[in-house]
């Protein structure tokens, strides 16, 4: 057993090539799609040229977006990159170019922020260190001395590692009660389908609110031992098809359920995915005889790089332990912490830029600063709301107004907003009392004391 | 929902309710509300007759305008001011569901624009070539258009002009185009298709008006009311930008804005009698106790309103406490219309990706 522990983790273990070659084809494959969707629907303008304001993330507001449709530059550059992922055409700068432009899309606004975003980004930045060009590519082709089929093991669990976190993670977090005891927020998200043809009914039913929110959660816990089981495997993988399927005709998730679906497929056996290959290039694939040779210092880089990632991602998700209070509630340590479908949080936020001097003040209209869908997140999540307060402070500072004959002088205005959430079905509650001025407090990781404590 | 998808869903649902039968120990609960009768109730008797009745209105607007501007007596004159009233009042009525048609062409704004370009109206009667499509006449349109050449002072004096009738004229033509256009498509095709839209995507019939019911009342809430009391402006009052400020109606159209939004809520007709509306749905899912606080919240704006005695120009210079009490009413009822509401439908508000984080 433990031998069989220490084959399993070896990390230079050699084996088959061949699940990082199809692993490399698929994700690219889906990158396309999913970039080219993405623009098609035009989500390029609606999310990156048309606002005027852009929430960044802590430590990167030195990101900025492009200039008007500039922004269409890296979405054509991951286009381009995601075609040589495929063919594993210069297959290391592509990977490189593809993670650089991707995240700094995602960088740009944490209004889009995704789950399944991260993980694109953390599988681009995990593929640039893969050697899975090196076997039916056209790399390996021009390149023939590159050419290997046989990889350290280190590879493949370090992509089933990544995945096995997503799932964990996201069980882990659905061992809550409004999850387990309240069906929330499933019983919200399946009843709106009441109208859907034959099932609309069963949907709208309780009960099946809580067969999904347990089987979900049930699976996403259990569902990565079952397909490291090769007994196990194909049962797991039918489990692993039809949740996503499930997830994708009922929820908006774009093509989260097909990257999940197409990269469970890495728990598959080096055999299995040999015989793909082999029906693609019509080549028997035949091991090489001689092993690759890893000098000590790449080992060393390897294994330690490896610890540190590992560690990275283990803890990240946990940061949330650090902070007071309710998770759902004041959103500290609640993003990359795969909290996939958790919560349904909607909020109304009014802003008010207030004169110190005469205690007047301007009750903002959102829709002047933010689009719809900048809205609707910042209302609910702290971080963003700061950030929209202090940019208002900004516009407001140092401002005349003219109204009719009458002109008033802005100098140094306070902000300050009344905020009401409603949470998982519960009745709406004060989220952010007007009492705050809110720009008094620093963006910054510490908790968040202006929060309204959350009433259950 | 195509073929394919509803079989697959069929088959995946199948399989999770057999093997997860032992879980089924809660009993089952029988729930028939559906959203699409909901949505057939509001098209058969709200937004259509609703559409009709303005559409009468409007006409009824143009015949007493033609009459008057043949006969210019202060008796026609008179009527035409009475009939404009009338089918303000009843644009009340007609602009709380901007779906569909009238989406498309933007009627809200082609009718309910204001306030009105005064300066603008002059220039176009006075020149007489004008495209009263175009974004620079946008604010010379519509209601508040006709409102303010039939109540400026010494209204009777412009109309000698031939150039000024005729842009009355025109401007009501272009409101009749308008509505008859968007009767024409509910009659037709539209209708059936507006209630069949029943999912959760943002664009579907449904998510189109609960968020369009929350937009018209927020414009009724900030325009008709918070801007001209300063609410926008660091407490500075700002008359000019009440909505039909020389005819005195203001306070009028507020109320009929807000008891249509409370009809619409209700799934009510105009005459009162009910019907399938948001109120169903969320006793449905178990919220009778917000109709109640959303019912109850109408009637505390509808009572601040009724405490107000003559037009809202005259309680800004003399109650505006009255004026703030309304407005505070009229913002406690958004939280729960806006957001306890919709949190309960699952309607999404964004068209985009979403894993509900």
């Amino acid at each position: 057993m433990i031998d069989k522990l220490k084959d399993f983790l070896s990390p230079f273990r050699q084996t088959s090539i061949a699940p990082l070659v199809i692993f490399r084809i698929i994700f690219g494959a889906l990158m396309l799609f999913g970039t080219a969707r993405f623009m098609l629907y035009g989500w390029v303008e609606d999310l990156y040229i048309t606002p005027k304001f852009f929430f960044t993330y802590y430590g990167f507001d030195w990101v900025h977006p492009l200039n008007g449709n500039w922004m269409y530059l890296p979405f054509i550059v991951m286009l381009i990159a995601s075609v040589g992922i495929i063919f594993g055409a210069l297959y290391r700068y592509s990977a490189t170019l593809f993670f650089i432009c991707f995240t700094y899309v995602e960088l740009l606004d944490k209004t889009n922020y995704l789950n399944h975003y991260y993980f694109v980004s953390l599988m681009a930045f995990i593929l640039i260190f893969l050697p899975a060009h090196r076997y039916f590519s056209i790399d390996a082709y021009f390149r023939p001395q590159i050419a290997a089929t046989k990889v350290s093991q280190w590879t493949i669990r370090i992509l089933q590692f990544q995945l096995a976190c997503v799932y964990i993670f996201a069980g882990v977090a659905k061992v809550q009660a409004d999850w387990l005891i309240e069906a929330q927020p499933l019983k919200t998200w399946l009843q709106a389908h009441r109208d859907m043809p034959i099932f609309g009914k069963l949907l709208a039913q309780e009960f099946v609110a809580y067969i999904f929110s347990w089987f979900g959660c049930l699976y996403d816990l259990f569902i990565v031992f079952f397909l490291l089981s090769f007994k196990w495997r194909k049962f797991a993988y039918i489990a692993v098809v039809a949740f996503h399927l499930i997830t994708w005709l009922l929820f908006p998730i774009g093509v989260f359920p097909w990257v999940m679906i197409f990269s469970t497929l890495i728990f598959f056996s080096p055999q299995f995915h040999e015989k793909i290959l082999f029906k693609l290039t019509k080549v028997p694939f035949l091991p090489q005889l001689e092993p690759n040779i890893l000098s000590p210092i790449y080992r060393k880089v390897t294994q330690f790089s490896l610890v540190a990632f590992v560690l990275f991602q283990l803890m990240i998700p946990l940061r949330f332990i650090a902070y007071p209070g309710n998770l759902f509630w004041n959103e500290e340590g609640f993003r990359f912490s795969w909290r996939v479908m958790l919560m349904h949080k909607q909020g109304l936020a009014t802003f008010y830029v207030k004169d110190r001097n005469t205690q007047q003040t301007i009750e903002i209209i959102n829709e002047d600063y933010l689009t719809d869908r900048q809205i609707d997140q910042m209302s609910t999540q702290p971080d963003m709301i700061l950030q929209y307060a202090h940019h208002l402070s900004e516009v407001y500072a140092d401002s005349t107004f003219h109204f009719g004959k009458k002109t008033v002088r802005l100098v140094n205005p306070s902000v300050h907003a009344r905020i009401f959430v409603a949470l998982n079905g519960r009745p709406s509650q004060l989220f952010i009392n007007e009492q705050h001025d809110l720009t008094q407090f620093t963006y910054d990781l510490k908790h968040r004391t202006w929060i309204e404590p959350y009433k259950k | 929902m195509n073929t394919l998808k509803v079989a697959l869903l069929l088959t995946v649902t199948a399989l999770v309710t057999v093997n997860c039968k032992k879980k089924t120990d809660e009993p089952i609960v029988e729930d028939d509300f559906n959203k699409s009768d909901l949505l057939s109730n509001v098209a058969t008797n709200i937004i259509l007759p609703q559409y009709l009745a303005f559409q009468v209105e409007l006409n009824q607007l143009s015949a007493d305008y033609a009459t008057f501007i043949g006969d210019q007596s202060t008796g026609n004159l008179t009527i035409v001011q009475d009939q404009l009233i009338d089918t303000y009042i009843s644009w009340q009525n007609a602009t709380t569901f901007e779906v569909g048609p009238a989406m498309n062409l933007g009627l809200r704004a082609a009718i309910g624009s204001f306030p009105t370009d005064t300066a603008q109206i002059t220039v176009n009667a006075a020149s007489g070539s004008y495209n009263l499509g175009s974004l620079s006449n946008a604010s010379a349109i519509g209601l508040s258009a006709i409102e303010f050449m039939l109540f400026r002072q010494n209204e009777l004096s412009y109309f000698s002009d031939n150039g000024y009738q005729q842009y009355g004229t025109d401007v009501i033509q272009k409101m009749q185009n308008e509505i008859n256009q968007v009767v024409a498509q509910w009659q037709g095709g539209y209708k059936a298709t507006f209630i069949a839209s029943t999912g959760t995507e943002s664009t579907s019939s449904f998510s189109r008006l609960v968020n369009e019911f929350n937009l018209d009342y927020e414009l009724i809430k900030n325009a008709k009311v918070g801007i001209p009391i300063g609410k926008q402006s660091l407490g500075i009052l700002r008359p000019e930008y009440i909505e039909a400020r020389r005819s005195g109606i203001a306070l009028q159209l507020i109320e009929a804005g807000v008891k249509q939004s409370k009809r619409l809520f209700n799934g009510n007709k105009l005459d009162g009698s009910t019907g399938i509306g948001f109120d169903d749905y969320l006793i449905a899912l178990d919220k009778s106790a917000l109709v109640n606080s959303i019912n109850s919240k109408y009637d505390q704006i509808l009572s601040a309103k009724n405490a107000l005695s003559g037009t809202f120009e005259q309680n800004i210079n003399t109650n505006l406490q009255g004026l703030d009490n309304l407005y505070l009413r009229m913002a406690e009822i958004v939280v729960m219309t806006k957001t306890d509401m919709p949190s309960a439908f699952g309607v999404l508000i964004t068209y985009q990706d979403n894993d509900g984080d």
